[in-house]
């Protein structure tokens, strides 16, 4: 297998090549039929003929060049099935996976002459794939946040780098154990395993299959995984000294101490090895907001905000440029996105008998800004489109005053003068009346109650209501919580105990407290809006590449429309609750989702990994020697050994043997035609 | 014009040139009759010589009485002796000649025509023969213009004809004419035995003898291509070849060695060589190189 020459044909093709030669000799001496030519005298010609039978044999041979041709062409063509090669490895094994990761630090330029690392694994792969013998399959699967067949097992090897070439690089994240359960599924198809007491048996044999990992192992360690029949090889691509900048966060959020501003914040990281100074600028709908510079030290974080007007909305771009003559390896991380979007989107649904207080509030113009409030009657509880857009997730907050729902909403609610329904709320409270409760106290900190002043607010009656657990108590009376909140799954529910109008015992309406009056009653209201609606910014950040995004868009809508980063489109569908789940975020940027042509809503897509972004090679001083080692690969139980980065090459011969022989072919013709004395 | 010059061997313009030529011999000849030809010997003629002291057995006649009488002297007055000349032509008639286009026969046959021509014109004595004729066949002696028809219609009816020995011919000629005199051999040389032998017979005969080697381009220049099996169209010998651009560079260099060795062996024994190549039209050749070897003048 190491030799100079490895055999690609059969014997009963070697036998037919063989016999090819002796055939054109054959050929050759029964063609040659002398022309006669009467000529003057053969005198000369004797002498001369004499002269060149010095060295008859040799000259015998050089008789015909064109004998010699085409011996020479068959030689060649000989010599090229041979396949000779010489300095290489071979491949060992008879069946082939190679794993090729190709996710985000894949794409640092840290190779050769600024080749990327996945061009580099592509060579090496295709290294391989030369040595392969005519008898060896391979099969292809690429790896990064999904695993993907690109090429399955095969020998024919040009459909191999064909298949190679398709390889593109991803932004996403490195996962290799679906890989490897990928490589698990085709390296075993057929496992048949009967238990027999206590013991398994497989009854198909199984070959062993070489696993050939390639990838800068930005990933940790698979656990649970049993290699079997996959024998693994991990050869580690990328440079020990590879410099890497990149934005490892951005979000916007309010300000702290101006909750009226947005701010942006941004998060640079330096995995080199020299503390970086680095100017981040900061674009918002492609216009320059602002820039700042940041001194990275090495290994380390650091991070600076931007202030946004409140009002500032559309898309966030943040750009590191590291300057010209900083090396940067890989430029995916350079840029993050974030949106800014229009809170006015936000829904609340007030339903309600008639509360005019409330109904007021609700509708100032401050709060207009921050929602659009929709109300409905209690009644209209029992319809249809109520119940389809409660559990849709079509409302940001729900407002049930005097009433409450069969089930809880999908929704952030808040509920006046009656409890949530389910065992949470319930069981904690009696439905127990007090009459004229004190506010005593209230939790200045929360931002439902910011800044509002509560003292001296007369309530006729009320319901105690003591949260669940997780939940706080909010205002606090001289008979027990007057308004609470407690979480719910990923939602918040609100409790005010007392109504704010009801109906007394004759069945007038009624004000149950003089809330309304007060200077804090539209400020709560205010408080829950804006508290409610901006809990989207938060969203923002978590989009990674290559995962599965779920927005929520109105139910029953159709043409919907997302629009990638690079402007190409793509039809979805939204299922009955109004979920859209989108799966093709393999490119960072910003997507818009169009809902019949408008655009609905945004979200971004930013790589905010380390371990891809921490693109140099994790290394390991041997003690010993002074060799350069990198990290072993833990799969299992086992750990797989670095091969050498120097992986040798088979050189073969065999593509220039066959253009040589073509070569002599054209030259044969050409002699042929020409008559050519040489 | 005589009716001789009307022959396809020598056109009139052809016949006009060569009249104002005559041949040319460094060696003395003693000629049977008196010609037109100045002599190196002194001899009676009109034409005064030198003066030389008598010595006893001189011919008296010869004595300048006039000097003897004014010097008491016997001085010999000599005078210039006109002569004629034998001018032989060897015509190579073998089968190998009849190649080339003109065929090389052909060629020589205009050639032996021409020189003979200035023979007759100059009142030499003409005599030509080809190498294939047997001993004993003497073919006649032709002399003064009159008869150039007679040796036009002699040299037109060379046929070729057989495989001749180079060295047999020669030695024929040489037996049939013992004299001296100018000969000149056109042949081709290509003997398998050898031109060496047979130009030697001519150096005993103390001739004043002209090598004419005649090739046809073909020979010098051959247009061959392919496989070829080369029969020798005298004795059927067969050669095989397969034509390649050494195979031809060996032939010219052999070809060459064969000429330049013909012409050192002449002109080591006092003969002259000349090659010559059908292609060149015969009047050029006598013209030109046979005037410039001294054949003629």
């Amino acid at each position: 297998m190491d030799s100079l020459f490895r055999n690609a044909l059969g014997p009963t093709a070697w036998i037919i090549l063989g016999m090819i030669p002796p055939a054109i000799f054959a050929l050759y001496f029964l063609k040659l039929k002398r022309q006669p030519l009467e000529v003057p005298s053969t005198y000369l010609w004797h002498r001369v003929i004499e002269d060149l039978h010095v060295n008859s044999l040799w000259q015998r041979l050089r008789k015909s060049l064109l004998l010699f041709l085409q011996l020479l062409i068959v030689g060649l063509a000989i010599l090229a099935v041979l396949r000779p090669g010489w300095q290489g490895e071979s491949l060992q094994g008879q069946q082939f996976i190679f794993l090729i990761d190709n996710s985000a630090s894949m794409s640092a330029t840290d190779g050769e002459n600024g080749r990327s690392r996945l061009a580099e694994a592509k060579q090496r792969v295709v290294a391989l794939i030369d040595q392969m013998d005519s008898d060896m399959t391979a099969m292809i699967i690429s790896f990064a946040e999904q695993p993907n067949v690109v090429q399955e097992f095969t020998n024919n090897r040009r459909l191999l780098r064909d298949a190679l070439d398709r390889i593109e690089p991803s932004a996403a994240q490195t996962d290799l154990t679906g890989a490897l359960q990928l490589a698990d599924g085709f390296a075993n198809p057929g496992r048949v395993t009967i238990e027999e007491e206590n013991a398994e048996y497989e009854i198909t044999e199984q070959q062993n299959i070489e696993l050939y990992i390639l990838s800068d192992g930005r990933f940790a360690g698979v656990e649970d995984f049993s290699l079997g029949n996959l024998q693994p090889q991990f050869f580690p691509i990328g440079s020990l000294t590879a410099e890497n900048l990149a934005i490892t966060a951005l979000n916007t959020r309010r300000g702290e101490e101006r909750p009226e501003l947005l701010q942006a914040f941004v998060q640079v990281t330096n995995f080199g090895s020299e503390d970086r100074a680095v100017v981040v600028e900061l674009y918002l709908n492609e216009q320059l907001l602002d820039a700042a510079e940041l001194d990275v030290a090495a290994g380390a974080a650091a991070s600076t905000t931007f202030n946004l007007s409140r009002e500032a909305e559309g898309e966030l771009r943040a750009v590191i440029n590291p300057g010209k003559d900083a090396k940067d390896d890989l430029k995916l991380d350079n840029t993050a996105y974030a949106v800014l979007e229009n809170l006015r989107d936000s829904r609340v649904l007030l339903v309600t008998p008639g509360n005019t207080s409330l109904e007021a509030a609700l509708t100032t113009d401050r709060a207009k800004r921050l929602a659009q409030v929709e109300k409905i009657s209690p009644s209209a509880l029992e319809g249809s489109s109520y119940q389809r857009q409660s559990q849709a997730e079509y409302y940001d907050l729900i407002i049930y005053d005097q009433c409450a729902p069969e089930a809880m909403p999908q929704s952030n609610t808040l509920f006046v003068g009656s409890l949530p329904p389910g065992e949470l709320w319930q069981k904690n409270n009696a439905n127990e009346k007090i009459f004229g409760p004190q506010i005593i106290d209230w939790e200045r900190s929360d931002p439902l109650l910011s800044l509002l002043e509560l003292g001296g607010i007369q309530i006729a009656d009320s319901l105690i209501v003591r949260p669940p657990l997780g939940g706080r108590e909010l205002v606090d009376s001289t008979d027990g919580p007057l308004i609470a909140i407690a979480p719910r799954d990923h939602y918040q529910d609100v409790v005010i105990g007392f109504e704010i109008v009801g109906d007394d015992e004759e069945g007038n309406r009624t004000f149950n407290t003089d809330w309304p009056r007060k200077h804090s009653f539209p400020g709560f209201w205010l408080n829950v809006l804006d508290y409610f609606s901006g809990v989207s910014d938060d969203s923002q950040s978590t989009n990674h590449p290559d995962r599965m995004v779920e927005l929520q868009l109105g139910p029953q809508e159709d043409n919907v429309e997302v629009v990638l980063p690079d402007g190409s489109r793509q039809n979805v569908t939204v299922d009955d609750t109004g979920r859209l789940n989108f799966t093709d975020t393999s490119q960072l940027g910003i997507y818009s989702v169009l809902v019949g042509g408008q655009v609905g809503k945004k979200f971004a897509v930013n790589l905010f990994d380390r371990p891809e972004s921490d693109i140099a090679l994790r290394v390991r001083q041997a003690g010993e020697d002074d060799l350069i080692t990198v990290d072993s690969l833990d799969i299992g139980y086992v750990e797989v050994e670095a091969q050498s980065p120097q992986l040798e090459v088979r050189r073969e011969l065999w593509k220039p043997l066959l253009l040589l022989a073509l070569f002599v072919l054209a030259l044969e013709w050409y002699i042929y035609n020409r008559r050519v004395y040489i | 014009m005589s009716k001789a010059t009307e022959s396809s061997l020598l056109s009139p313009s052809l016949c006009a040139q060569l009249e104002r030529l005559e041949l040319v011999t460094r060696k003395i000849f003693r000629g049977r009759m008196k010609g037109e030809r100045r002599s190196k010997r002194k001899g009676q003629s009109v034409e005064f010589a030198d003066f030389r002291n008598y010595v006893p057995g001189d011919d008296l006649r010869m004595l300048d009485w006039n000097l003897y009488a004014r010097l008491d002297k016997l001085i010999l007055k000599l005078f210039l002796e006109e002569e004629d000349l034998h001018f032989y032509a060897l015509i190579d008639a073998s089968l190998s000649m009849d190649f080339g286009e003109p065929s090389k026969l052909q060629y020589a046959k205009q050639l032996a025509a021409a020189l003979a021509f200035v023979g007759l014109i100059r009142a030499d004595r003409v005599r030509i023969e080809t190498l294939d004729q047997p001993v004993f066949q003497r073919n006649p002696v032709y002399r003064g213009r009159a008869s150039a028809w007679r040796m036009l219609r002699q040299v037109e009816a060379i046929e070729p004809r057989g495989g001749t020995q180079l060295a047999t011919g020669v030695k024929n000629f040489c037996l049939r004419n013992p004299g001296k005199g100018i000969v000149v051999l056109i042949s081709d040389l290509m003997d398998k035995d050898g031109y060496e032998s047979a130009l030697k017979n001519f150096l005993s005969h103390e001739m004043d003898c002209f090598v004419i080697q005649v090739l046809s381009q073909a020979e010098i220049e051959p247009d061959v291509k392919g496989d070829l099996r080369l029969v020798d169209c005298e004795d059927q010998d067969e050669a095989e070849i397969t034509v390649s651009s050494p195979l031809l560079r060996k032939y010219q260099q052999t070809l060459n060695t064969f000429c330049s060795g013909a012409q050192q062996f002449c002109t080591k024994r006092g003969m002259h060589y000349l090659l010559a190549n059908n292609q060149v039209p015969v009047e050029e050749l006598v013209a030109k190189h046979l005037r410039r070897r001294g054949l003629v003048r």
